[in-house]
């Protein structure tokens, strides 16, 4: 896989999907943007004409969050969860649930903030209920353009082209 | 085979062994001619699996990119705040 970026996803197992991303910010900074509503409605899902008009925050175990984006057309999509685990500034775990499931049942997020030289390693590991659900969230329409350009190297493979131009 | 294992530093059988799972999951297929058996890439089922990966990944960067810029100016802060102390 290309790792355009810091950002690296891979899916782990058949239920689970880990992405790595290192921030030049200490994790008590990065804690607080996961974790303090002003800071999350500035970047969490918020492109393309969507806003996040509500973003509540319950920063304890057993507590709730709740999270609502508005598009321009003013189509609405919430998601909620509970908070299981609250360590800052290295640990969070929570679940999630969108209120119109576009992968069935509930996952479990578990996000690690690791602090080297003032650069945190953020590690979010999803866990789904079952490898329907995970590729559900992992399927979106396909990148046409991907497609082309390995059907491209397909036929240059069958053409013998990648052999010779090795030589 | 022996063309497909020459740049690798392991033995032909166990070159085998790995064409025999790619090909089960039909990454690639065989084709038949005199003498040889050459592989073909079966490019499309690869290019889905990364194509989920790949839009995926786009929405989270795109995320993480403002993340970075939320937290420059939260480092910012931070030093002036302790400047003023």
């Amino acid at each position: 896989m290309k790792d355009s970026g810091a950002l690296k996803v891979t899916a782990r197992s058949d239920r689970e999907i880990v992405m790595t991303r290192v921030f030049e910010a200490p994790r008590n900074l990065v804690f607080d943007a996961y974790t303090k509503p002003e800071l999350l409605k500035r970047w969490l899902g918020v492109f393309g004409g969507y806003s996040m008009p509500v973003c509540e925050v319950d920063l304890r175990v057993g507590g709730t969050y709740r999270f609502v984006w508005r598009g321009p057309d003013g189509a609405e999509m919430g998601v909620r969860g509970v908070y299981r685990e609250v360590v800052r500034p290295e640990r969070l775990v929570h679940t999630e649930k969108f209120d119109e499931a576009w992968y069935p049942g509930e996952s479990l997020i578990t996000t690690v903030l690791a602090e080297q030289g003032g650069k945190t390693t953020l590690t979010v590991t999803m866990r789904y209920e079952s490898r329907e659900a995970r590729d559900a969230v992992l399927k979106s329409p396909m990148e046409s353009g991907v497609a082309q350009s390995y059907d491209k190297l397909a036929e240059l493979l069958a053409a013998g082209g990648a052999e010779k131009a090795r030589r | 085979m022996t063309e497909l294992s020459a740049p690798f530093d392991i033995s032909q059988p166990a070159i085998s062994k790995h064409l025999k799972v790619l090909e089960r999951a039909g990454l690639i297929s065989r084709g038949r001619d005199a003498q040889r058996r050459p592989r073909r890439l079966e490019a499309r089922p690869l290019a889905e699996a990364n194509g989920w990966l790949e839009s995926y990944r786009r929405y989270w960067e795109g995320n993480f990119g403002r993340l970075d810029a939320v937290l420059e100016e939260l480092k910012g802060q931070k030093k002036r705040g302790r400047s003023k102390r």
